[in-house]
């Protein structure tokens, strides 16, 4: 029952299955119910499963993931929406005090299987607030396991894999590849799924190894296809797991191109590329010949939505970066 | 594409679904001008005037005013071009929207002007394909990409961009790397991937000369290094002789390494692959060393140190122009013998470091000061230790002046690659035949070791001859060959 839907169709098909699977799923978040979420993402939920089920809050995301956390310990599997990526931090002492700690804080007896859904990054045109990219906020925070999909057949299993784990999981949606249209299975089981926290490498290549997650795999796709004609065959590795990061995919790439630029929006101070790079450094050392080179958002706030497409790694940036790759 | 145009009612704001038109303020048949307030519309929050996105005419308004009306739906049509006639294909364009399943324009998800999706907050991501800037080359080494195009592009690293970086708190422009250079007993330069490889093969990266870019040692380096070792005897795993015990409290075990194994290469290297002749000429230069004198006393050698190595130098330099057979290469691959009609003048110096051989290149075009200048800028960066490897490459023709040490001359090894190098020997008052008579005049003698496979006895005789006489009367000779 293979069909073509966009990234956003694909998610709502996902927690509608989600919520049919399991009755103690429940969804919350600023308008996800009766207007079906800003991006529509959880349309006409809240009409087939009810008010108990999908749930309106206040604007208040604090108080979002505080319920969740009491919801979880009583045993539902609360999923919730934050609107946009700039509106998470009146929630982040929740997620990084009460979401990551408690499962070590009782030995391991209470587990949280919670999953805060962020749309995040740019690319959307929006105002202040409405464009970040705040993954390395979570990535950090030991406890949290923090995932990306970058198209909709992903998009559609990773967020049931990410509801049925009973881990927290922040999951980050490209909320401007929303609309990008795939191929997906929706009777696919997630038995056998491509594993949740595992890399995949998103075109083959032996040249240089890309590393790209959420919106900037199109990007990086984008930049391996234009290089192609140049005849250099770039590899894309789409990281989907933020924390943990699957390093042995990305080793094993890089060790076999030896060379490896990461692509982000966020800025790039202290940025995943930085972790990334120091972590391939480490570990590829003898085989790389040049140093890990890091295309990302400049160190600035987001800019005015009429100066983003220069803030926004484009195409040309990521293969000036493969060229300087190559000077070495 | 139609030429008339349906205009949509747009959403206006947040969660925005429907508005209420109060009042139109155009009419069917009306010119309006792009931006033109068309219509009054009452949305939840505000009543706000909706402007023209295209000149033009209006030929339909769809809703009277007081009806309420769905986002999304058409509200007016306007003929774009009026001027060109009756219209041919009166379809409206909505009616031609893309697939079923999409939202129609307008609503979220839906095409939105300018190429992209209609969203609740924003413009709206771009629906259009990634675009190309157009590009010049693909392998941009890193020294050439940093000096042809803006460092930031061509780092491909964040910098600001030009509206961001006049403000203090955006983040710096970071530029490419400076260029690194590799230099004589600096670090060694090497990609991590080679420092492998040699640590591998046991190469002392130290005593290679990188050849890769900003000077770095390649793959290439280390790999002939490698064969070259090979075809030396190793030296170092010599079976230990008998009594080399009790001695060793009173030998000093050196490492070879550094310029002194590039130099034992070398010089095995050329001993035993091209065939040394050396001849002698023990020659009067009591007029070079007079002249010298002179020079020193005009304005143009007013900074500059000078020895008799710069008038021999330019002997040797008027000589190869009359006998250019001295400057050349075997080049036993291609089975040729290259003949330059360059001057890359090898000098020897000695430095902590051991022996090295810089040249100045394309020395046969410069005036004397400006030689002057280039031996003595050479030597002082070799003593410093800082020559680079390019000024130690592509030598065509050395001098060695060991008379500096007091002995009176050599017979000097090739330099791999050049067929010929001269030896100046001290220069002692002597008593000497002049004009017919004994008297003490300055006296060197010269050695000039060449390819016996490239020079015969009769040129390099000639040569040599010619590089004496230069010396017992550089004056004439000047005026002669100059």
């Amino acid at each position: 029952m293979t069909e073509t839907i966009n990234l956003g169709k694909a998610l709502n098909h996902g927690l509608r299955r989600a919520l049919e699977n399991d009755p103690k799923v429940v969804i919350m978040g600023e308008d996800v119910g009766k207007l079906g979420g800003v991006f529509r993402i959880t349309d006409g939920l809240q009409k087939d499963f009810g008010e108990d089920r999908v749930i309106d809050t206040p604007l208040a995301e604090a108080g979002i993931i505080g319920t969740a956390v009491g919801l979880a310990i009583r045993g539902y599997r609360p999923v919730c929406e934050i609107q946009f990526d700039g509106f998470v931090f009146p929630a982040y002492n929740q997620i990084v005090s009460q979401v990551a700690k408690m499962h070590y804080r009782s030995k391991g007896n209470v587990r949280l299987p919670i999953v805060i859904r962020i749309p995040f990054g740019g690319g959307i045109g929006a105002v202040e607030h409405h464009s970040e990219s705040p993954e390395a906020y979570f990535a950090h925070t030991p406890g949290l396991k923090v995932v990306t999909c970058a198209n909709p057949a992903d998009a559609y299993s990773m967020i049931q894999q990410a509801i049925t784990s009973d881990d927290p999981i922040v999951f980050f949606e490209p909320k401007r590849r929303y609309w990008e249209k795939g191929e997906v299975d929706l009777a696919a089981s997630l038995d056998g799924a491509y594993p949740l926290h595992a890399a995949r490498v998103a075109r083959p290549g032996s040249a240089a190894t890309l590393l790209a997650y959420g919106p900037m795999v199109k990007v990086a796709l984008d930049a391996a296809a234009a290089a192609a004609e140049d005849g250099r065959e770039l590899e894309v590795i789409d990281l989907r797991s933020l924390s943990p990061v699957d390093y042995p995919t990305i080793f094993e790439s890089v060790k076999r191109t030896g060379r490896a630029v990461v692509v982000h929006e966020a800025p790039g101070n202290l940025g995943l590329g930085a972790e990334l790079a120091a972590r391939i450094t480490e570990e590829c050392f003898y085989f790389l010949e040049s140093p890990v080179l890091r295309v990302t958002g400049y160190d600035i706030p987001y800019p005015a939505a009429r100066a983003e497409e220069e803030y926004l790694p484009d195409l040309d940036r990521v293969l000036d970066a493969v060229d300087r790759a190559f000077g070495w | 594409m139609s030429r008339i145009k349906e205009f949509n009612l747009p959403d206006l704001g947040e969660g925005l679904t429907e508005g209420e038109i109060l009042a139109w303020l155009v009419k069917v048949g009306d010119t309006i001008e792009l931006n033109q307030p068309i219509v009054e519309v009452e949305t939840a929050k505000a009543a706000v005037e909706i402007p023209a996105k295209w000149a033009g005419v209006v030929t339909k308004i769809f809703h009277e005013a007081g009806t309420v009306v769905e986002v999304g739906k058409p509200i007016i049509s306007i003929d774009t071009d009026p001027g060109a006639g009756p219209v041919a294909d009166p379809a409206p364009a909505s009616v031609a929207s893309a697939a079923s399943e999409d939202p129609e324009a307008g609503l979220i998800g839906g095409p939105a002007p300018g190429g992209r999706t209609a969203v609740l907050v924003g413009y709206g991501p771009r629906t259009t394909s990634a675009k190309r800037r157009p590009r010049s080359g693909t392998a941009t080494p890193a020294t050439n990409a940093s000096t042809a195009t803006p460092p930031a592009a061509a780092a491909g690293i964040p910098a600001a961009p030009p509206a961001m970086a006049s403000q203090d708190t955006a983040a710096p422009v970071r530029p490419a790397p400076a260029p690194v250079v590799a230099t004589i007993g600096g670090p060694v330069l090497a990609k991590p991937p080679v420092r492998k490889l040699a640590r591998d093969l046991g190469v002392d990266l130290a005593t290679l000369i990188g050849t890769g870019p900003s000077g770095s040692v390649t793959r290439d380096d280390v790999q002939k290094a490698v064969a070259q070792a090979a075809a030396e005897p190793d030296l170092t795993a010599a079976p230990a002789l008998n009594g080399a015990a009790e001695a060793g409290s009173r030998e000093q075990r050196i490492p070879i390494k550094g310029v002194r194994k590039l130099t034992a290469a070398n010089m095995v290297a050329s001993a035993f692959t091209a065939p040394h002749v050396t001849e002698f000429l023990t020659v009067d230069v009591t007029r070079t060393v007079k002249t010298l004198e002179k020079l020193r006393g005009r304005p143009e050698f007013a900074e500059q140190k000078i020895s008799p190595l710069l008038l021999v130098a330019k002997a040797v330099l008027l000589a190869i122009k009359r006998y250019p057979m001295v400057n050349s290469t075997w080049s036993g691959e291609t089975g040729e013998i290259i003949v330059k009609e360059y001057v890359n003048l090898g000098i020897a110096a000695a430095t902590e470091r051991g022996l090295i051989v810089p040249n100045i290149k394309d020395a046969g075009r410069l005036a004397l000061p400006e030689l002057a200048t280039a031996l003595n800028d050479l030597i002082r960066t070799a003593r410093s230790g800082k020559t680079p490897p390019s000024d130690m490459a592509g030598g065509t023709f050395s001098i060695t002046n060991v008379g500096v040490y007091g002995v009176d001359t050599g017979t000097p090894i090739l330099p791999p690659g050049e067929s010929a190098i001269l030896a100046l020997g001290a220069i002692r008052p002597t008593p000497w035949v002049h004009n017919g008579k004994i008297k003490i005049r300055q006296v060197t003698t010269l050695g000039l070791s060449f390819d016996h496979r490239i020079i015969d006895g009769e040129l390099g005789s000639k040569f040599l001859r010619d590089v004496g006489a230069f010396l017992s009367d550089p004056k004439t000779a000047m005026l002669t060959w100059g």
